[in-house]
C-alpha cells in the first residue's frame, strides 16, 4: 500500500534511534534536522520502503543515508560488520555519484575520529580502573595475612571480570590500541578502473554507490552479484529523472532482480517535486504477488522562499524586430548578472547557451572574459568538470547550461538562477530554480525571461502554478519491450532458469506490471531465434528456449562479453559533422540533415552556410554571407510545453475571453490578470493587449473551444488548429488529422506543429468537417500506427529499440558502431523485420514509443473525447490574414509533410513534370 | 508510352539489368551476395533476403528475355573482400546454378570485391576476367573501380560498368524519395553507363549527394542522363535539369 507520511518526528525521538557518535555529529553539525529528514529517518531506520520528494538542497542525502549509517556504525562497533554491500546507492548522473562519495565521507570520516576518541578515553578509563584494582590488590596482598581468602578472591574476580569484557589477558588490554569503523564506500561506474574493480571485489564496499547501467553488469557479474545477497538498503536518488523514460524501466527490472537476491532489502527513493507522486512510489517499489509493496511517501514543505518574476526585455512586443528584442534582452541580463554574485542561466537548447556566451563577451567585454563558460551536454567531459568546479571555487560570474546542469551535483555558491524562454514544465522549473540558494534556509531566486508574447503567458501560468505548487504530471513508459529483451538476456545469461519465473519478476517491477504473457512471450521467441528458419536459428538466436522444460538460458561463449558491452538503453545521438572542405565548423542533428537539399541555406553557430552534399555523417557546406536561411532553425532537442500547464494556459485564455464577451472594463480585465497571474505592469498590459487583439480580430480559443482558423495563400489553404495541449499531444492530433486529410483528397498536406496548436496545409480543397468526422478517440490509435509508418521518426526510433533490444549490437568484437553506422544498418533491418511480420515485437516498440513517449496518445485521446462528449467546442472560423494567436503558430512550427503517395505514384507524377520540361525545350 | 529516349539503340532496361535482345545478352551487376552475413559479422542481426530476392527479380527478367547466350556481371557477385565466408560460398554457387539454366554462357567480371572468387570460377560455363569486349558493336564492359590500360579501351565507343550503385534522391518541398537509376555520360569521348546494383537490401549511393568513388566518374555530372527504375523505367533527362 502506498501511504502518505502526515506525522512528523521530533529531535528527541530521532537522536534516540541513533548511535551516540551520529547523533553527536548531527548535533555538532546542524541545529536541527531538515524537514524531510524528521519524516523520513525513523521510516528508513524502520526499514520502510520510503520516498522522500523535496527540493535541492534540503538534506535529501541524509535523509537517506542517515538510517544506513547508523546501523553500519553499530554493526562495525559490535564487530558484526561483514564483506558485503549493505547498501546501494543509484543515480543517473556520473558526475553525481562522486559528490555523493564526497558527501558521506566527510561525516564519516569524522565520526571515525569521534569513535577513535571514544575508544581512547574508554581504553585509558579501562587501564586506569584496572591499575586501581592492582594497586588494591597488591595493597591487600601486603596484608595478607590478615587478609581472608573470601575477599583476596573477590578482588581477583573483579579484575578478571574487568579483563574478560573483550576477552583479553590484562599485559594484552595494556597494548590495547582503538579499531577503526572502516566503513567502505566505492563508486563504481563507467570510469571505474580494472584495479579498482579488483580492489572492489576483495575489500567490498558496504556503501556502493553506481548507476543504473554499472547496476545490471555487477548483477550479471558471477562473483561479484554474491556481494549482493542480504543487502539491506536500495537508494534511487533523482528518481524523477528515472522514472518517465526507459533507463527507469530498465533499472525497475534491475531493482527485482537485486530484490531477488536480497529480498528484505528497503527501497528508498529520493526525488524532486513532481507529480504524480504516487506513480514514483509505484515505481519505486514495484509490486509483490500482484499487489503494490509498501511505500511511505514524504511530501515535503519548500522551506525556502520562492522568489519568482517573469520579466520581458522590452514593455512589449508590439511592432518590434527580433534584432530590437535581442538588444534588450543581453542588456537585461547583464544587468541581472551585475546584481548578483553567481548566476546560472538556463536555455532551451545547447545552441542558444553558446549563442548567448558569445554575445554577452561581444557586447560587454569589460564585464565578461574568463568569468563566463557555457555547460552542455555535446561539450567535453573535461569542460564540463572544469567548469563545475571553477563555479564552487567562486570563479565564475555566469554560467549558461541547457539542461546538464539541472540535477543535483553540488555547484557551489548560486544566488540568481535566470530561465531563457519558457522550461516548459513546472516541475523542470522547479528543478531549474532549485539550483539557487543551495543551502538551507535561503531563498530561492529566479527569472523567467520571456522573448514573445506567447511566451509570456506561458511563463505567466507557469510562475502561478510554481507558486501555488501546481505540479505537471509526467508518465511512466508501459511495457517497453526492448528494454525487456536486454534484460531477460541478462537473466538467461546469469544462470538457465524456468521461463515462467522470470515471468513472475518481470511483472513485480512497476513499469512491466501490466505485462501480457503473450508479449513476454513474443520477446522470448524473439531473443530465440524463432522468427528465422531453423538451419539460421543459430546466427540470431541469443538464448536458448527448450519449450518442454520451459527453461531459457544463454547461448553461445560471447554472450556475457556481448551483453556487458552492449547494456543501456540512451541511444546515441547521431549528430553530423559540418564541414568546409576539411575545416570543421560544428554539427547539426541527424534528422535537420535529413531535411536538407543542395542549396538550403541555414544557421549554424550564429553563421549562415549553404548545404553542398552529404558523406556519411559529414555535412559539406559552404559560407552563405548573410543570407537569409531557408531551412527554418530545427527544434529537435526543444522542450515540449507539459499537457497540464498547457490546459491551464487554456483556462487562462478562457477567463479573460469570457471577460472581454461580457465587455468588462479594460481596468477589471487588467485587475483579474494581475490577481490570477503573478506578473508585473508591463507584462498585465501586454497580456491584456494580445488578449484584445485576438479577441477583436477573431474569437478566443481556450481548452474548451477549439478554434481552427482557415486562410488561404496563393493556391495554399491553411487550416490552423488553436489546440493549446502541448506539442506531445498536438504531434498525435495533428498527424491523425493530416493522415485523414491526405486520404481524403489524395495528396500530402503539410503539417507545422507546436505547442500552441498546428497548422495542416494544401493545394486544393479542404474537406475539414469530414476529416474531423474520421478522427475519433476510438480510432486514433489505429489511425496513428498507419500515419506514422513512413515517417523519419519511427525509422529513428527503430533503430534505438534496435540497439536496445541488441539487433543491432552498437559495440562488437572490440568494434563499436557510430550512430550513423547504427542508422545505415537500421534502415536494412527494418524493411526486413517488416516482411518477417509486420507485426515484430521490436517494430511494434518502436510504435508505441513514437505514439506513448514521444506524443501524448493517451491525453490526445482525451481531447478527442472531449470533442466527441462536446466538453471541447470545435468551431470552424475563415480569416483573411492569420489571427495574432496563429502568428507564432506559423512562424515556429515544426515543418513536415504526411506523405499519402506512395513512392511510384511520386515518381510518375514528378515524371510527368520532367517530360513537360523536357518537351518544352 | 514507351516512347521515352532509349539508354541505347541496341539494348533496353529491364528492371535493374540491361538487354541486349539481338545479342540475347543480359548485363546485371553488384549482387553482392552474403552482405547480410558481413553484417552479422559486425553485429548487425540483419535476416537473409538477398539472394531470394534477387533470384525472383531475376526470374521475371528471365520470362522476358527467354533463354540468353550470355549474361555478363560487371563485378562483385558477392560481398565480403578477401575471403569467401560460407554464406557466400553456398549462395554463389545457387546463384550461378541457376543462372546457367538460363544461360548458355556467364561472363564474371572481377569486381573489388572479388578478390578470391577462383574456386567457384572453376564452375564449368564461367568465365572469370578483368573486363569482356564486345569486338562488333565496340562495348567494353568493366566493373568499374579502376580504369585499365588497354587496347579494347582505345577501340571500344561504349563502356558500360557497375561498381558505383547509382540512386537519385527526388525531392519536392520536404518530400524525400531515394530510387536506383542507370546513368549515361561521357568518359573520354566515349559512352559512359552505369548500371545500379542488383542487390535489393540497398538503395545505393546518390550521385547527386555524394562524392563519388568510381574513377569513370570524378567529373562533372550535370549532363548525366538519368533513367529510373521502378515497377517501369522513367526517363529523367539530365541531371543538371531535374536536380535543382
Amino acid at each position: 500500500m502506498i501511504s502518505f507520511q502526515k506525522e512528523k518526528y521530533s529531535e528527541k525521538q530521532i537522536h534516540s534511534m541513533l548511535n551516540p557518535l551520529l547523533s553527536e555529529w548531527f548535533k555538532e553539525k546542524f541545529d536541527s534536522f531538515t524537514e524531510p529528514q524528521k519524516y523520513s529517518i525513523p521510516n528508513i531506520h524502520n526499514k520502510q520502503n520510503t520516498l522522500v520528494s523535496a527540493v535541492t538542497g534540503s538534506g535529501k542525502t541524509l535523509s537517506a543515508f542517515t538510517a544506513v549509517l547508523n546501523e553500519l556504525i553499530n554493526l562495525s562497533e559490535n564487530n558484526q560488520l561483514e564483506n558485503k554491500v549493505y547498501a546501494v546507492y543509484i543515480s543517473p548522473l556520473r558526475a553525481l555519484n562522486n559528490d555523493i562519495k564526497r558527501n558521506l565521507l566527510e561525516p564519516l570520516n569524522e565520526i571515525e575520529k569521534k569513535f577513535e576518541l571514544k575508544q581512547k578515553q574508554e581504553i585509558a578509563e579501562t587501564k586506569k580502573e584496572i591499575n586501581k584494582l592492582k594497586k588494591e590488590l597488591k595493597e591487600l596482598e601486603k596484608n595478607k595475612k590478615q587478609l581472608k581468602n573470601k575477599e583476596k578472591e573477590s578482588i581477583k574476580n573483579k579484575i578478571k571480570e574487568k579483563e574478560l569484557v573483550s576477552g583479553k589477558t590484562l599485559s594484552q588490554k595494556q597494548k590495547l590500541k582503538p579499531k577503526k569503523l572502516d566503513i567502505r564506500i566505492g563508486v563504481r561506474t563507467g570510469d571505474t578502473t580494472q584495479s579498482e574493480r579488483a580492489l572492489m571485489a576483495r575489500k567490498v564496499p558496504h556503501i556502493l554507490i553506481t548507476t543504473p547501467e554499472s547496476l545490471a553488469i555487477m548483477l550479471n557479474a558471477p562473483k561479484f552479484r554474491e556481494n549482493f545477497r542480504e543487502s539491506q538498503w536500495l537508494i534511487i536518488d533523482e528518481i524523477h529523472a528515472l522514472a518517465n523514460n526507459k533507463r527507469g524501466s530498465h533499472l525497475s527490472i534491475s531493482m527485482e532482480r537485486l530484490q531477488k537476491l536480497s529480498p528484505k532489502i528497503t527501497r528508498i527513493g529520493l526525488s524532486a517535486t513532481i507529480a504524480p507522486i504516487k506513480e514514483i512510489a509505484r515505481f519505486l517499489v514495484g509490486l509483490e504477488k500482484g499487489k503494490t509493496r509498501n511505500c511511505r511517501i514524504i511530501e515535503a514543505k519548500l522551506e525556502k522562499k520562492l522568489n519568482l518574476k517573469v520579466l520581458s526585455p522590452l514593455p512589449n512586443f508590439i511592432d518590434v524586430t527580433q534584432e530590437q528584442v535581442q538588444e534588450k534582452l543581453y542588456e537585461l541580463l547583464d544587468k541581472l548578472i551585475q546584481d548578483h554574485k553567481t548566476t546560472l542561466i538556463f536555455t532551451n537548447t545547447r545552441s542558444a547557451t553558446e549563442r548567448i556566451v558569445h554575445h554577452l563577451k561581444e557586447k560587454f567585454p569589460k564585464n565578461y572574459s574568463a568569468n563566463i563558460d557555457a555547460h552542455h551536454s555535446s561539450l567535453s567531459r573535461t569542460h564540463r568538470l572544469n567548469t563545475e568546479e571553477r563555479l564552487k571555487k567562486g570563479e565564475l560570474k555566469v554560467v549558461v547550461s541547457s539542461t546538464s546542469l539541472e540535477l543535483g551535483i553540488d555547484i557551489g555558491f548560486i544566488d540568481l538562477v535566470v530561465l531563457l524562454g519558457s522550461p516548459k514544465s513546472v516541475a523542470r522549473a522547479l528543478q531549474r530554480v532549485g539550483r539557487s540558494g543551495h543551502k538551507l534556509h535561503d531563498e530561492i531566486k529566479g527569472r523567467l525571461i520571456v522573448m514573445d508574447r506567447d511566451d509570456l503567458i506561458e511563463c505567466s501560468v507557469l510562475l502561478k502554478n510554481a507558486v501555488e505548487h501546481k505540479i505537471d504530471r509526467i508518465q511512466v513508459p508501459k511495457n517497453p519491450l526492448d528494454v525487456l529483451s536486454q534484460q531477460i538476456y541478462g537473466i538467461a545469461i546469469e544462470e538457465s532458469q524456468k521461463v515462467e519465473e522470470v515471468y513472475q519478476l518481470i511483472i513485480q517491477a512497476y513499469p512491466f506490471s501490466s505485462l501480457k504473457r503473450s508479449s513476454f512471450y513474443e520477446i522470448i521467441d524473439y531473443l530465440s531465434g524463432k522468427f528465422t528458419s531453423l538451419e539460421n536459428r543459430h546466427v540470431y538466436a541469443k538464448i536458448w528456449f527448450d519449450e518442454e522444460t520451459g527453461f531459457i538460458g544463454k547461448r553461445g561463449k560471447m554472450a556475457r562479453i556481448i551483453y556487458m558491452t552492449n547494456i543501456g538503453t540512451i541511444p546515441d545521438e547521431a549528430r553530423v559533422t559540418v564541414k568546409i572542405k576539411e575545416h570543421k565548423i560544428g554539427s547539426i542533428d541527424e534528422g535537420f540533415l535529413e531535411r536538407l537539399k543542395r542549396g538550403d541555406v541555414f544557421i549554424l553557430g550564429g553563421q549562415s552556410y549553404e548545404f553542398r552534399y552529404a558523406q556519411g555523417m559529414t555535412a559539406q557546406v559552404i559560407t552563405a554571407y548573410q543570407r537569409p536561411p531557408t531551412v527554418p532553425s530545427w527544434f529537435s532537442e526543444m522542450l515540449p510545453l507539459s499537457f497540464d500547464l498547457a490546459l491551464d494556459i487554456g483556462k487562462f485564455r478562457e477567463l479573460i475571453g469570457q471577460k472581454f464577451k461580457l465587455k468588462k472594463p479594460e481596468k477589471e480585465i487588467k485587475n483579474l490578470i494581475r490577481k490570477y497571474v503573478y506578473v508585473e505592469e508591463n507584462a498585465v498590459n501586454a497580456i491584456y493587449e494580445y488578449f484584445k487583439e485576438q479577441f477583436l480580430f477573431l474569437e478566443m480559443p481556450s481548452q474548451k473551444k477549439l478554434l481552427i482558423e482557415v486562410f488561404s495563400e496563393g493556391n495554399m489553404r491553411h487550416a490552423i488548429f488553436h489546440s493549446l495541449y502541448g506539442r506531445r499531444v498536438n504531434d498525435a492530433l495533428s498527424r491523425a488529422y493530416a493522415f485523414a486529410l491526405s486520404k481524403l483528397i489524395h495528396k500530402d498536406v503539410e503539417l507545422s506543429i507546436t505547442d500552441n496548436g498546428f497548422v495542416l496545409s494544401v493545394n486544393t480543397k479542404l474537406p475539414l468537417d469530414k476529416m474531423l468526422k474520421s478522427v475519433t478517440s476510438s480510432e486514433l490509435k489505429k489511425i496513428l500506427v498507419f500515419a506514422i509508418e513512413k515517417t523519419e521518426v519511427l525509422n529513428r526510433r527503430f533503430r534505438h529499440c534496435a540497439v536496445r533490444s541488441l539487433m543491432i549490437l552498437r559495440s562488437y568484437k572490440g568494434r563499436t558502431k557510430t550512430a550513423g553506422r547504427q542508422q545505415m544498418a537500421s534502415r536494412l533491418l527494418i524493411s526486413a523485420v517488416r516482411r518477417i511480420d509486420n507485426n515484430f515485437p521490436i517494430l511494434n516498440e518502436a510504435r508505441r514509443e513514437v505514439l506513448e513517449d514521444l506524443m501524448d496518445i493517451e491525453n490526445a485521446e482525451k481531447v478527442l473525447q472531449g470533442i466527441e462528449s462536446g466538453l471541447i467546442e470545435t468551431k470552424i472560423i475563415f480569416s483573411d490574414i492569420p489571427s495574432p494567436f496563429a502568428f507564432n503558430l506559423f512562424l515556429q512550427g515544426r515543418m513536415d509533410v504526411m506523405k499519402m503517395e506512395d513512392k511510384i505514384q511520386f515518381l510518375k507524377r514528378l515524371h510527368e513534370q520532367i517530360q513537360e520540361r523536357i518537351k518544352s525545350k | 508510352m514507351n516512347k521515352e529516349k532509349k539508354i541505347l539503340s541496341n539494348a533496353e532496361i529491364i528492371d535493374l539489368s540491361l538487354f541486349f535482345p539481338k545479342e540475347k545478352i543480359l548485363v546485371i551487376t553488384d549482387l553482392h551476395l552474403g552482405y547480410e552475413e558481413a553484417l552479422i559479422k559486425q553485429g548487425t542481426f540483419l535476416p537473409r533476403f538477398n539472394l531470394k530476392d534477387s533470384i525472383n527479380k531475376l526470374k521475371k527478367i528471365f520470362a522476358k528475355t527467354k533463354k540468353l547466350n550470355k549474361i555478363i556481371i560487371l563485378g562483385d557477385l558477392k560481398h565480403e573482400f578477401g575471403f569467401i565466408s560460407e554464406q557466400e560460398w553456398r549462395e554463389v554457387i545457387q546463384m550461378l546454378s541457376f543462372l546457367s539454366e538460363n544461360s548458355k554462357e556467364i561472363i564474371l567480371l572481377k569486381g573489388n570485391h572479388d578478390n578470391i572468387l577462383g574456386p567457384i570460377a572453376k564452375w564449368k560455363n564461367l568465365t572469370l576476367e578483368d573486363f569482356f569486349f564486345l569486338e562488333k558493336q565496340k562495348i567494353l564492359f568493366l566493373h568499374g573501380d579502376k580504369i585499365l590500360s588497354l587496347k579494347e579501351f582505345q577501340k571500344a565507343k561504349t563502356l558500360i560498368i557497375g561498381h558505383e550503385h547509382p540512386a537519385v534522391t527526388l525531392t519536392e518541398e520536404t518530400k524525400k524519395e531515394k530510387f536506383k537509376c542507370f546513368i549515361k555520360g561521357k568518359y573520354k569521348k566515349k559512352d559512359l553507363i552505369v548500371l545500379p546494383s542488383f542487390n535489393t537490401t540497398t538503395e545505393g549511393t546518390d550521385i547527386t549527394q555524394k562524392k563519388l568513388l568510381s574513377p569513370f566518374l570524378k567529373q562533372n555530372l550535370g549532363n548525366f542522363e538519368v533513367w529510373i527504375t521502378a515497377d517501369k523505367t522513367y526517363f529523367f533527362g539530365k541531371i543538371k535539369d531535374f536536380h535543382s
